[in-house]
């Protein structure tokens, strides 16, 4: 059951209820039952109704309590009292079915995201709950991981019978899995179907402005394409596209494209060599922490106000590539330029000043008691240019916290207190503006606000973006060039109508391209110009339709 | 060296400068980084990492006494026993650079502070003597003896440290938890030591992205050079700021953390049996009786040795 809603609709309070946390371990007035199977779970200890209903939390760090994934796994049934026999079969069951069985005597801590994320799984299923809750499991994962961690979870429901509930904002990589859909708004349930009935209606997720998936998006759009079945993965969709007009209106719309490009090349001049340097260079960098590569001679370069995405699977060397554009780290070889000059290791204040870094845990980045002290907190140890683009006032007015001046950070919401901390590093001026990790855990409504705040900060300044994300559905296929790290190598740099196109060598880097690139590379074979978004590829194929193309 | 301005300011470069160089060498060679690995258990397969959990815990406690009750010949012996089971571990570089320091500095510090405060009775030798400008402030010179008596109340504090670290390193902490519960203490004592081992890497890693956060946000945090004398006290005092910038986020964080601790705890059971079952047995082995044999040999051995007036600590 995937249970979506928008941030504060009470998606984790009914979690923590469902699994008995509520009202046992957290205060509050609640009213009702949670009954499994007859059974009143509020009365329960958290003990008791954890073999019944278990848990995983959102953040997989502050879950592992042990040092090693066969001691944290052992936890519960060691506080259980159960025979070591017992213990032994149910961990080597629980890393079986999580696929941690080759992962079993290594140290927490180095494990990676989706690791562990299954070992925070297999520990909760060592309770031998019927009901698993989970939720955002798949918030701090990439696209592969993400996809690794739902085939566990079908694993159990299939075959072990154990009923999987989903809370999650990322409804296109869950919909397929789901049987059933569950969507809330202001703490109730507006909506409970199964996936196809659910997403039949798009007017309750415009209302609550939870997103819809995009094949389902496609299909609203295209009705008689798709004859009426609702689809919920790539795969469906290509199914019921292949054989129909769309696939020919796709090529022909992808032709198109190709032959306009091309006469567009032929007939603009070449645009003089921008004799600047580029705002941001890595020459040549390779980075080693213990002396493991993280990074490897890696060479790139960012040009003045262009707007790159760099993706790639957990550990690719994404964050530690961007976080030398500010001095923190230092690389093994190489070197790395702001504007030709070379940026120095450890000179991370110096450096601060020219490339503003938002951090992934934006709330780790405040430090004052209100809204305005916090976007004056810069200017207190710093000089700034005396003609900023943006400044204290102006950031007020531009990050919408008008008469919230005196607000306590605390007390915004969490894309409240993402918006204060960049307008913070914005008032400083820099040169560049890096996000890592923007959008993790965002809803559909709070991610577009953040898009579109991104595209205003960039309208208004014509700022250099450089991000960090493994939101390629969202974040990355707003960028006008995608660079695709493995192993700590660039493997794919180009346009991202282009990059997003390339279905295996993106898989190869442990990213899954989002799916409409996915669905038009299905239906044509091959297709090395994408479009990005369900309008455009709804338009471009209904302009290419048979009956159109013949009264040309 | 009559001259008492060339004495007073080689002696005040004595007295202070050993103490300013401990912090370098801490922070130089160890770091915030450093004190996460330090506590890090490293999974490997030795018959170390296999010993009775109990005998582990035991080991520090019993080394200890031993270099507690012992005069300084038999010290020495004691101290080379504690050093020769780390050949036997091989531990990671990142542990041998942190751990060389934690013996070094302490070792200096030792040596150094006796050799400054420790007096013998009269006639007393200095290797050097301060002038009356720098003798006010409680020490008149470093002695020969003072330095030989800080290097053995080093060796002694040494023996623990090093006999603790071999064990936290080698041991997991669940392994620690069925000691204590054999030894018949609360499941909240193993508990303790488990969150404590567990989330201090993780303070740390939060506390180093905090420190960078605030320097992303504008604060100067960077260091002057050794030799940058002026510079010195206005990063002190920056350094000093910062500590009360950067406790809102990490109290903060904290204080979340703690909260999905406790109830992820509650959920898996913890606390409701006084007995706890095991995951890993921990059958006597023949490395285990040896273990046993060798400590309980010392420990009887040290004490009838002093019952004999032989070995004992004069003071």
């Amino acid at each position: 059951m995937l249970i979506t809603g928008v941030s504060g609709c009470g998606k984790s309070t009914l979690a923590l209820a469902l699994c008995g946390l509520i009202p046992s371990r957290i205060p509050g007035e609640m009213r009702g039952q949670v009954m499994f199977r007859g059974r009143a779970l509020s009365g329960l200890k958290p003990h008791q109704a954890s073999q019944l209903v278990g848990m995983v939390f959102q953040n997989p760090n502050l879950q592992l309590i042990n040092q090693t994934v066969q001691s944290e796994v052992a936890f519960g049934p060691e506080n259980l009292a159960l025979p070591h026999h017992e213990i032994v079969s149910r961990v080597s069951w629980c890393l079986e079915v999580t696929g941690m069985e080759g992962m079993r005597k290594a140290s927490t801590i180095t494990l990676s995201g989706g690791q562990k994320q299954r070992t925070a799984i297999a520990a909760t299923l060592a309770m031998k709950p019927q009901v698993l809750v989970l939720d955002e499991p798949l918030s701090d994962l990439d696209p592969v991981g993400a996809q690794e961690v739902l085939a566990t979870l079908q694993r159990l429901a299939r075959s072990e019978g154990t009923a999987v509930v989903i809370i999650e904002h990322r409804v296109d990589e869950v919909a397929p899995w789901a049987d059933r859909v569950v969507l809330m708004d202001k703490g109730r349930v507006v909506l409970d179907q199964p996936p196809r009935q659910a997403w039949a209606d798009p007017g309750p997720w415009a209302r609550t402005g939870v997103g819809v998936p995009d094949v389902v998006r496609l299909a609203h759009a295209l009705p008689d394409a798709f004859g009426g079945a609702l689809p919920l993965s790539v795969e469906e969709a290509a199914q019921q596209l292949s054989g129909t007009w769309v696939v020919p209106a796709l090529a022909q719309a992808a032709a198109a494209r190709a032959a306009s490009a091309d006469l567009r090349a032929r007939l603009e001049p070449e645009p003089a060599p921008d004799s600047r340097p580029p705002v941001l260079a890595w020459e040549d960098v390779s980075v080693e922490f213990d002396g493991k590569r993280a990074v490897s001679d890696v060479t790139l370069q960012v040009a003045e106000g262009e707007f790159v995405a760099l993706i790639g699977a957990n550990g690719s060397g994404k964050s530690t590539l961007v976080s030398l554009t500010v001095g923190m780290g230092t690389p093994s070889a190489g070197q790395v330029f702001f504007r030709g000059q070379p940026v120095r290791p450890g000179k991370v204040f110096e450096h601060a000043a020219q490339v503003a870094l938002l951090l992934q845990a934006a709330d780790e980045m405040l430090f004052e008691d209100s809204v305005i002290a916090e976007l004056r907190f810069g200017s207190k140890f710093r000089a700034l240019p005396p003609d900023p683009v943006l400044d204290v006032e102006g950031a007020i007015e531009f990050f919408g916290f008008k008469g919230l001046e005196q607000v306590s950070p605390w007390e915004l919401s969490q894309g409240g207190r993402q918006r204060l901390a960049l307008g913070a590093l914005l008032v400083g001026a820099p040169g560049v503006l890096v996000l890592d990790e923007p959008t993790t855990g965002q809803d559909a409504e709070h991610m577009q606000s953040f898009l579109r705040l991104l595209d205003a900060i960039r309208s208004r300044t014509g700022l250099t973006v450089v991000a960090v994300t493994h939101d390629i559905r969202g974040l990355a296929s707003r960028a006008e060039r995608i660079v695709a790290l493995s192993d700590g190598q660039v493997r794919l740099d180009g346009p991202t109508h282009h990059v997003l196109g390339q279905i295996d060598e993106l898989r190869q880097c442990g990213v899954l391209s989002p799916p409409l690139p996915r669905l038009q590379s299905q239906l044509l074979g091959h297709c090395d110009d994408v479009l990005l978004t369900v309008a455009d590829l709804a338009a471009a194929v209904s302009a290419c339709r048979p009956e159109k193309v013949g009264g040309i | 060296m009559q001259n008492i301005l060339v004495r007073t300011i080689l002696s005040y470069l004595i007295l202070f400068g050993t103490p300013m160089l401990l912090p370098v060498l801490f922070i130089k060679l160890v770091g915030l980084g450093g004190i996460r690995d330090l506590v890090t258990y490293e999974p490997r397969d030795t018959p170390l990492h296999k010993l009775d959990p109990r005998l582990k815990v035991l080991y520090p406690i019993g080394m200890g006494t031993l270099s507690i009750i012992l005069n300084w010949d038999f010290m020495l012996i004691v101290f080379g026993l504690t050093i020769i089971p780390w050949f036997w571990l091989k531990p990671s570089r990142a542990k041998i650079r942190v751990l060389m320091v934690l013996v070094i500095g302490p070792a200096i510090a030792g040596f150094w502070s006796q050799g400054l405060y420790y007096l013998p009775p009269a006639p007393i030798h200095f290797l050097w003597q301060f002038p009356w400008t720098l003798s006010w402030m409680g020490s008149p010179g470093i002695t020969t003896y003072g330095m030989v008596f800080g290097l053995q109340q080093t060796a002694r504090v040494l023996v623990t440290v090093s006999t603790s670290m071999l064990i936290l390193i080698s041991t997991d902490v669940g392994d620690f938890t069925w000691a204590f519960e054999r030894f018949r203490m609360p499941p909240a004592v193993g508990f303790a030591m488990t969150a404590a081992l567990r989330f201090l890497p993780e303070m740390v890693a939060r506390t180093t992205l905090v420190l960078r956060a605030v320097e992303l946000r504008g604060y100067d945090m960077s260091r002057p050079k050794f030799i940058q004398f002026t510079r010195w006290p206005d990063y002190v005092r920056r350094l000093s700021r910062a500590i009360v910038i950067i406790t809102v986020p990490l109290l903060v964080g904290s204080l979340r953390g703690t909260t999905t601790m406790a109830m992820v705890a509650d959920a898996r059971g913890f606390g409701v049996n006084r007995r706890r079952g095991s995951l890993i047995e921990h059958p006597l082995t023949r490395y285990d009786i040896a273990g046993y044999v060798i400590l309980v040999g010392l420990v009887v051995t040290a004490i009838v040795l002093r019952i004999f007036h032989i070995g004992a600590r004069p003071y």
